[in-house]
């Protein structure tokens, strides 16, 4: 049904714009590189396609007078999660031009700044673009042909986010969130690979978070000398078994 | 020259807000050079190691060094550094201020530096403190809980979005190896405390309303931009010059005498309250203290304006003017500044009031400027606006600036003032001391609640002002004074006080006779040919009073009527109970008193000889 493309569509939308955010905020710091421009600009691309065919389809569904009032009430919800992720992602992108031209990789000494984050990107745009591996095919002029890219794209998001306004008239004040306060809580956080041991931030919190980690090592711990001590007691009892059986 | 206090201006200029940014973003990149820059340093966690940490004392050491200052200097800069958000504190997240120990700092990645052209938004507020909730599994602070509750209830039309976005940041965040991850945490947390701050502290990004433009961005070179440039440089040719030995003689002169009146330059007593928290400076400084510090008494003889800007020294002023018997200068000048600065409805009738208090013939509490000023001002009464008062005003302002002002500072009153004004202690606070001031800092009182004291103290100044006290021009030929030359006394006028009192109310007004003639000698005519609307109580024992002698009238007319002053006040109070005002050097007596105008003839002194030894029952 055209929701639950909708949805899935805008789903995809919102992972990208996440991923989108994380990486220009790790522009100009010492993480930034060649390949983190690559992957903006693949980022960028794919949010735009992603956001043209949610438009379109979100403007036909919109625009159909013959709907009815909870499946309007749905789709102007569903348009309202579309322009907010619209906004960040113009946000975003105008940041990144801006950032973008402060610092340069082209120069012969480079000044970025030692934010203490060294590691790359790869896998924040691994996922945005949903692939396992990411392949860097670009040259080394990218900073300053990437940025004029920017710039016309830039205004081709303006352009399409006031189109938006003019012909859809959706009030986003009047619609009602589904989800209440504290949803983000409920969800099934546990997928990642650290959800045992979360580490401190800094000294300063060391007390709590070392506290929760250990408790679950803890836990884990106690579970594996647990197996261990069953395996044990049943290798015990077989050896037992085959020795009063011989 | 004298230098003008510029307090006032209202010119909507566009000060570069935050020209600072733009600096310490190339100090930053300075400081991160390799060989010249800071040193950096590893941080050791428990699991990893995260490079590109600074020490406290590296940070001061570099900044004394690049800028050759001295250490409290560096330091200051490097509070600066830190409170605006380039830098920020590993330990201790809360509290913005550098330190001169080993204790870790890291730059901050230049999305999150602040700026002005980017504003900080609710909605991304709002995905941090879900991310947060996320992080601590539902236990927020104290002041995230209640922003967070806020912002639920404000943006709840976007709250779908924002809980999806930040599920989706918060997984695009573990993707990243632990160390990045820690140190992103890191940033956004110290973003969020300077954009945020938590209670009790002030956020340095704080700067106010937003201006239209941004000053520090490039204009585009339009024909307007140009044209705007054409007229400030003809502007400035045309600007009348001032000699730069006298222009720089008076700003010396200024810098000198108020050299240790400024805060910024000079230790404040008993101490700066911005540097101690301590708030005993506000408070001795309060616009109606009884008692006025000496620095500030000091002041008050600097300039005529000092003195009368400050509410405590006007009050002193209005003290020593009441027993001069020439308040109504003050007051008229406090009623012109009201007007001036007052809404534009209220003009009408403030100076209708003003003028029925001050300048009409027969007034209360009538001034005594030129001829030629009150016509320019009756004429200008007519079509009021908020500068027809002008003229008059400034005369009176010169007239108190000439005149009393140099006699205030020889008075018994501003002498007394001077011995009985304070010189506090100065403070001493010791390190514990000066957290503990921070802690108890508390919000002023809020400005509605002041400006109704403000208005109930002019409320109880307005009823207090002395009915009894009245001038002795209270029927005056309005060129009596010095000033104009006129000397002819037509005998139309020389009716008795009592009848221009009981006329005050009804006086014409200009403002609603909008047909008569403007001249004041018209109005005169008008004012004698009115006398039939008078108290004819009053008139009776009033007419056929015309005698050769003026001194002869008057004693005549208090020997007829000495003995009944009281029905004289009866009759005045109801209807003139505006009839208030202070008159110059005379002692209160009774209404007839001052009924003629003296001669040109008679000495004023010898005048007011006879005034006094009649005067006395």
């Amino acid at each position: 049904m055209g929701k639950d493309e909708c949805k899935t569509m805008l789903d995809a939308l919102n992972k990208v714009t996440a991923c989108y955010r994380h990486l220009v905020i790790a522009l100009g710091s010492t993480s930034d590189s060649q390949n983190l421009r690559e992957e903006l600009k693949k980022t960028r691309k794919k949010a735009q396609e992603l956001a043209v065919a949610n438009r379109t389809k979100l403007t036909s569904l919109l625009k159909d007078k013959t709907i009815s009032k909870d499946d309007r009430a749905e789709y102007e919800r569903l348009w309202v999660l579309f322009s907010s992720s619209m906004d960040l992602l113009e946000v975003d992108m105008k940041r990144s031009l801006e950032i973008g031209q402060d610092f340069p990789l082209k120069v012969p000494t480079r000044h970025l700044i030692q934010t203490g984050m060294t590691g790359s990107t790869t896998t924040v745009a691994a996922r945005a673009m949903s692939v396992q591996n990411m392949k860097y095919e670009a040259d080394s002029t990218i900073d300053t042909v990437d940025l004029r890219d920017l710039q016309s794209e830039i205004t081709q998001v303006s352009q399409m986010m006031e189109e938006m306004e003019m012909k859809v008239q959706v009030a986003p004040w009047a619609v009602e969130a589904k989800q209440e306060a504290g949803a983000e809580l409920k969800s099934n956080m546990s997928v990642g690979n650290s959800s045992v041991g979360v580490i401190s931030i800094c000294e300063e919190e060391p007390k709590e978070e070392e506290g929760g980690g250990s408790r679950d090592a803890g836990i884990a711990s106690v579970c594996a000398v647990l197996v261990f001590i069953v395996i044990i007691a049943v290798a015990g009892v077989l050896g037992y078994l085959v020795i009063n059986m011989s | 020259m004298t230098i003008r206090n510029t307090l006032r201006d209202h010119g909507q200029r566009y000060r570069p807000r935050m020209a600072c940014l733009k600096k310490t973003e190339k100090v930053l990149l300075e400081m991160q050079d390799p060989k010249t820059g800071v040193r950096s340093q590893p941080q050791r966690l428990v699991i990893t190691t995260i490079p590109h940490a600074i020490t406290g004392e590296d940070i001061i050491a570099w900044l004394a060094d690049r800028f050759q200052v001295d250490t409290q200097e560096a330091r200051t800069f490097g509070s600066m550094l830190v409170a605006l958000g380039y830098i920020y504190p590993l330990q201790d997240h809360k509290r913005l201020v550098i330190k001169p120990d080993v204790s870790l700092y890291r730059f901050q990645t230049p999305y999150f530096w602040p700026t002005q052209q980017w504003p900080v938004e609710d909605t991304d507020y709002a995905i941090y403190l879900a991310k947060r909730n996320i992080r601590k599994k539902g236990i927020l602070e104290l002041h995230e809980q209640e922003h967070y509750n806020r912002l639920h209830k404000w943006m709840n039309h976007k709250w779908d979005f924002i809980v999806m976005q930040a599920k989706e940041q918060y997984r695009a965040a573990k993707e990243r190896k632990k160390p990045d991850r820690v140190v992103f945490d890191c940033q956004e947390r110290a973003y969020w405390v300077v954009h945020r701050p938590p209670p009790g502290t002030v956020s340095a990004m704080d700067y106010g309303l937003d201006r239209l433009t941004d000053p520090n961005s490039d204009e585009a070179k339009t024909p307007d931009f140009y044209e705007r440039i054409m007229i400030f440089t003809q502007q400035s040719i045309m600007r009348p010059r001032v000699k730069s030995s006298v222009s720089i003689g008076a700003l010396v002169k200024y810098c000198g005498t108020y050299n240790n009146h400024d805060p910024f330059l000079f230790k404040c007593l008993p101490s700066n309250p911005w540097l101690t928290d301590d708030v005993t400076y506000w408070n001795l400084n309060m616009p109606c203290v009884e008692i006025p510090t000496k620095m500030r008494v000091e002041r008050w003889t600097f300039s005529f304006a000092e003195l009368l800007s400050d509410p405590r020294g006007r009050d002193d002023f209005r003290l020593f003017l009441k027993k001069e018997f020439s308040g109504e200068n003050l007051a008229f000048w406090e009623g012109c500044e009201d007007l001036k600065w007052g809404e534009a409805a209220t003009i009408k009738e403030k100076a209708e009031h003003i003028y029925k208090t001050f300048l009409a013939r027969g007034a209360p509490r009538w001034i005594n400027i030129d001829g030629k000023t009150m016509e320019v001002t009756v004429k200008g009464l007519k079509h009021p606006h908020r500068y027809v008062l002008d003229p008059a005003q400034t005369h009176i302002y010169m007239l108190m600036k000439k005149d009393s002002y140099g006699r205030y500072q020889k008075s018994p009153v501003f002498k007394d003032t001077v011995k009985k004004a304070i010189c506090p202690e100065e403070h001493n606070f010791s390190v514990a001391q000066l957290e503990q001031n921070a802690k108890k800092r508390r919000p002023s009182l809020s400005p509605i609640i002041l400006r109704q004291m403000e208005k109930e103290q002019r409320a109880k100044m307005a009823a207090n002002v002395d009915i009894t006290q009245l001038c002795r021009f209270t029927t005056p030929i309005p060129h009596l004074a010095v000033y104009s030359g006129i000397t002819d006394f037509p005998t139309a006028t020389t009716s008795p006080s009592l009848t221009f009192l009981a006329h005050t109310p009804a006086c014409p007004s200009p403002i609603s006779v909008a047909l008569d003639s403007t001249s004041a000698s018209e109005r005169r005519v008008e004012a004698g040919g009115g006398e039939g609307e008078g108290n004819p109580a009053a008139r009776a024992p009033v007419c056929g009073n015309v005698s050769k002698s003026r001194m002869a009238l008057s004693l005549r007319r208090l020997l007829k009527r000495g003995c009944t002053p009281a029905t004289m006040f009866a009759s005045l109070s109801p209807k003139c109970h505006s009839a208030a005002g202070t008159s110059s050097r005379i002692q209160p007596i009774s209404p007839d008193q001052p009924s003629q105008p003296p001669p040109r003839r008679i000495g004023k002194l010898k005048w007011i000889f006879l005034q006094s030894a009649v005067s006395t029952p």
